[in-house]
């Protein structure tokens, strides 16, 4: 009789019951029927240079069911795919094995090869012997080559276990979300509402326009930034297609790609549309704060608009200011000065809800505050004021009309230093340049010899970075017109009391002497940062973030504008600090993306499914527990839980749950997994590490360890699940019998998790197992659980080498030793049971 | 006797330095002196190798009041570089004369600097003597230090 229990407490020792796998399913060779092609790539000189690729040919055809087996310098390519097509139709191939590089970069390709043969796409395996292996052990070439041999005979074993899969397909809403109404925003909802789909674009303060609306001119055509972008954004307020939702933010997203379900909450404007802006009201209010469009150099009231060319053109009260933030209508002056009575102080907060078949992330970014930097002084000396500052100051509609005067005393600075790489570049700020510092410099440098020419202008530098076109040109003219450039950035800024003039202390690195100026002004050339909240919007969308904090890219070469969650594309600097034009390209490249789902109108989704044996199942309801997207439905009424297939992920995070073996993954199943640990320890198994790893994380950091050539010891054999969640203890048992030196369980960081958390049941199965290896006197250190996210390569690489320091401790005797005693409690309890 | 200079700096580190000059802008030293800056020992150590840093006697210029440490976008640890790169030039006999005598009193005398004319001063302002300085337990903790293998005392 089967005992139930309640998954999120510890199990008692005697209902401690891992799953018992089917030794038939997995010991016999395969049938007779199998036909498996192998095809080993040499990647030019990129797995050729290290692994010897013939001989891992040769020793694949001498694999059971292998009937074809041969190497080519680039399998990719057109002639290799169409070999791989003629040896189906000529040698009746019926699984296809590719070992060459990582599965999240070219198994589309070969599939689409077997597909156009006749091949079930399912039935292709591949190995990953660049990323996994040449990359990573460059300079070890025996070793390189046994280890490709070991990832092929384990994607041979897997191959023989495949069994053909055929996908669903889902509807795509022909609805959008943009979310952030920058340039970038404005560019990609414009361009989806232009090929006629519905969009809804989500702007989180009053109007849209972002940075862009901010910033006086533009670099390197010196065009006016409002004059440009002020057309665009009544476009996007007029557009019968765009519905514009200011104060907005999103707060809740369900459902999946083509068919994601949003949470909106809309924040009470105060004032309605009928609104002329005729700013009667303005007058009327007491209440003060500083302007945040104008970088706080100017005061605005309580009731504003954030600045003259606002869409929509309607004005706000800020509730935090107003005298009537209590609830009570305390001052109502600017209702009595509204002639259309548009003041609407029972304004409430709105709850929408979207549907939308595709999502484009156009958040933006914040710039960094260099308070930090105590030896600028900047927050203690008026006159130190950073670039955005700069911009709102010699900008016509600014708190100066455009006016270049200094802080402390309003007179106009005859001696100007600019100084860059301003929290950018550093250990102490943000580590990566900012793209666009340098020839904003050159930018700002050039308009104030345009209007002021006998402005002295020194702009301190470590390197100018003019890379895009026109740029050189600019940076040609700036030195035209006397800009003095210095190489060196200040160490440290004086202020003179008395004059509120600036002194630098520095070195001129070219001269190699020490320079001392006295400025009248100084600008802080500050670098961008991703947004302070954009963690929101990750968790939201399960997207993943690069080192620096940016949305990270699913590949950063080819798919540079989608991300890891289907259907959601990134557009502009929310991805990593770019400039206007960039990122006017960038949003464009999203939309189009979105249109080809939309105008499609369905999507494939991979048949990754959970399957649910209703013969085996007891209705326990364990799997229901633990399923992230509620796709698991029944009852003990029905007598068995099944799957809902259109809401499964794919994670796999029920399958080790179920202890009757009534789950299984469809294409990860229990059975290919196990067959794939037991040839990954086939010959010396005492030094390997068997090495889970998720798909969206683990694996990617895996693969970028191997991109940034990072090497790492050679006796990791990586196995690659959809998510941790799947990695069911028996396998880690199964592994550990087989003899394995140690394993590992990696996944995303949690919280980071691919798939709602899922993850958190990883380390609840990690934990108790590391609980029963403690019971039995087995160390612990053996069993590794590791998060590395997809941008984190080094830390893969350095687990391993932990790892591989920890092998050296065990000795052969005790690895058995280890492995008769969990052999003993599974078969103890198997006769219990 | 020579050391490696690597042991106690990394020398990986230097490779993060891309010449902002933050450091010797913000060097005191180089304000009054032709010192090496910071940067400049740096860019030797990367170009030349370190040891044209340790032959040169300006080398010993620097305060070690760690502000270029602290202001270094990289985070270099530019005061250990400078310790570790004079601890090998004491070694190999590039010390200046003023410090040699002003280790060797210490050895002597348990003080880095002439005091009679201290014990003068006090005794016109009614103070005390000094009391004797440890000359044996500071000659042993010099000794502990290796100071002995570099400069007789």
């Amino acid at each position: 009789m089967p005992r139930f229990h309640d998954h999120t407490t510890d199990l008692p020792e005697e209902v401690f019951q891992l799953k018992n796998i089917d030794e038939s399913s997995v010991s016999p060779g395969p049938s007779n029927d199998l036909r498996i092609g192998v095809y080993v790539c040499h990647c030019g000189k990129n797995i050729g240079g290290t692994v010897r690729c013939e001989e891992v040919a040769e020793y694949a055809s001498t694999l059971p069911g292998v009937v074809l087996s041969s190497d080519s310098l680039y399998t990719c390519s057109e002639p290799g795919q169409e070999q791989i097509k003629s040896d189906i139709r000529e040698h009746g191939l019926n699984r296809v094995v590719v070992a060459s590089c990582t599965p999240r970069l070219h198994e589309p390709t070969f599939r689409a090869a077997c597909e156009s043969a006749g091949l079930n796409p399912y039935l292709l395996e591949m190995a990953n012997i660049r990323e996994h292996c040449s990359w990573v052990h460059l300079h070890d070439k025996d070793a390189a080559t046994e280890k490709a041999k070991d990832l092929v005979e384990m994607a041979v074993g897997r191959a023989t276990r495949l069994t053909p899969q055929f996908e669903l397909t889902v509807p795509v809403n022909r609805q959008a979300v943009v979310i952030g109404g920058g340039v970038a925003g404005i560019q990609a909802a414009l361009d989806m509402a232009d090929a006629g789909y519905k969009v809804y674009l989500i702007e989180k303060s009053g109007s849209i326009g972002g940075r862009m609306a901010q910033i006086d001119k533009t670099f390197p055509t010196m065009d006016c930034s409002i004059c440009i972008l002020a057309p665009k954004m009544s476009e996007v307020g007029r557009h019968p297609n765009i519905t514009l939702l200011t104060l907005s933010e999103i707060r809740e997203v369900s459902g999946h790609i083509g068919n994601f379900k949003l949470k909106v909450l809309k924040k009470a404007r105060y004032v309605t549309n009928e609104c002329t802006a005729c700013g009667d009201c303005i007058e009327a209010c007491p209440q003060l704060a500083p302007d945040e469009f104008n970088a706080g150099l100017s005061i605005r009231r309580a009731v504003y608009l954030p600045f003259a060319q606002a869409v929509p053109s309607t004005f706000m009260i800020d509730m935090d200011l107003c005298l009537n933030s209590a609830g009570i209508v305390a001052c109502d002056r600017c209702f009595q000065a509204c002639a259309h009575k548009c003041i609407n102080f029972a304004d409430k907060d709105q709850w929408l809800e979207i549907e939308a078949g595709t999502v484009v992330v156009a958040t933006g970014v914040d710039v960094y505050d260099p308070t930090a930097l105590t030896e600028l002084g900047y927050g203690r000396f008026p006159n130190v004021i950073t670039t955005l500052e700069f911009e709102r100051l010699i900008n016509a509609g600014g708190p100066s009309s455009g006016e270049l005067i200094r802080p402390s005393d309003r007179r106009r600075p005859q001696k100007v230093a600019f100084l860059q790489c301003i929290g950018s570049r550093s250990k102490r700020s943000s580590p990566y340049c900012s793209n666009v510092c340098c020839m904003n410099t050159i930018k700002d440098a050039l308009l104030i010899k345009e209007h002021w020419p006998d402005t002295e202008i020194y702009v301190f530098y470590i390197d100018i970075r003019a890379f895009g076109k026109g740029f050189e040109d600019l940076f040609r003219r700036a030195r035209g017109e006397g800009v003095t450039f210095i190489r060196g950035i200040p160490g440290e800024i004086i202020e003179d009391i008395a004059t509120d003039n600036l002194t630098l202390l520095g070195e001129n690195t070219l001269l190699g002497r020490h320079y001392r100026y006295t400025m009248d002004m100084v600008v802080l050339s500050v670098g961008i940062r991703p947004r302070k909240d954009s963690e929101m919007i990750q968790r939201l969308f399960n997207l993943s973030t690069d080192t620096d904090g940016f949305y990270m890219e699913a590949h950063p070469k080819l798919r540079p504008v989608d991300t890891t969650t289907g259907g959601v594309f990134l557009a502009g600097a929310a991805e990593g600090a770019k400039d206007i034009k960039d990122s006017v390209t960038q949003a464009s490249a999203a939309a189009s993306r979105a249109n080809i789902l939309m105008s499609r109108g369905e999507v494939k989704v991979p048949a990754i499914t959970s399957r649910i044996d209703p013969e085996k199942c007891t209705a326990c309801g364990l799997c229901a527990r633990v399923c992230p997207y509620h796709a698991i439905q029944g009852g003990k009424e029905l007598g068995y839980y099944q799957v809902v297939e259109a809401a499964c992920q794919g994670c796999g995070a029920c399958v080790p749950e179920c202890r009757f073996g009534a789950i299984d993954q469809t294409h990860f199943t229990e059975e290919q997994i196990t067959v794939q640990i037991d040839h990954a320890l086939t010959r010396d198994p005492n030094h390997k590490i068997v090495a889970f790893a998720c798909n969206w994380c683990s694996y990617a950091g895996a693969d970028f360890a191997g991109v940034s050539r990072i090497q790492y010891p050679h006796n990791v054999r990586i196995i690659r699940t959809m998510c941790s969640a799947r990695v069911d203890p028996a396998w880690i048992e199964r592994a550990f019998l087989k003899g394995a030196g140690a394993v590992l369980v990696s996944g995303c960081h949690p919280a980071d998790c691919h798939y709602n958390n899922a993850n958190q049941n990883t380390a609840r199965r990690v934990e108790k197992f590391w609980k029963r290896m403690e019971k039995l006197g087995i160390n612990k250190d053996r069993l590794r659980l590791a998060w590395v996210s997809a941008a984190e390569g080094a830390q893969f690489a350095r687990v391993i080498e932990e790892m591989e320091r920890g092998l050296h401790k065990l000795t052969p005797e005790s690895i058995q030793e280890d492995a008769e005693k969990l052999a003993k409690r599974s078969t103890g309890k198997s006769e219990s049971s | 006797m020579t050391i490696k200079i690597w042991k106690f700096f990394q020398r990986e580190q230097l490779f993060e330095c891309y010449q902002c000059a933050r450091c010797t802008g913000s060097c005191p030293a180089m304000e009054v002196a032709p010192a090496l800056g910071p940067r400049e020992t740096i860019l030797i150590c990367l170009n030349q190798g370190h040891d044209r840093v340790v032959e040169d006697e300006k080398l010993w210029l620097c305060c070690t009041c760690n502000v270029c440490e602290d202001r270094c976008p990289q985070e270099i640890p530019i005061c250990d570089l400078l310790v570790a790169l004079r601890n090998s030039a004491a070694r190999r006999g590039n010390i200046p004369i003023r410090l040699g005598m002003a280790i060797e009193l210490l050895a002597k005398t348990g003080r880095s600097m002439i005091v009679h004319q201290l014990d003068e001063m006090r005794a016109h302002h009614g103070l005390a003597p000094l009391p004797p300085a440890p000359v044996d337990e500071v000659r042993d903790i010099l000794k502990k230090t290796g100071l002995d293998e570099v400069i007789e005392i």
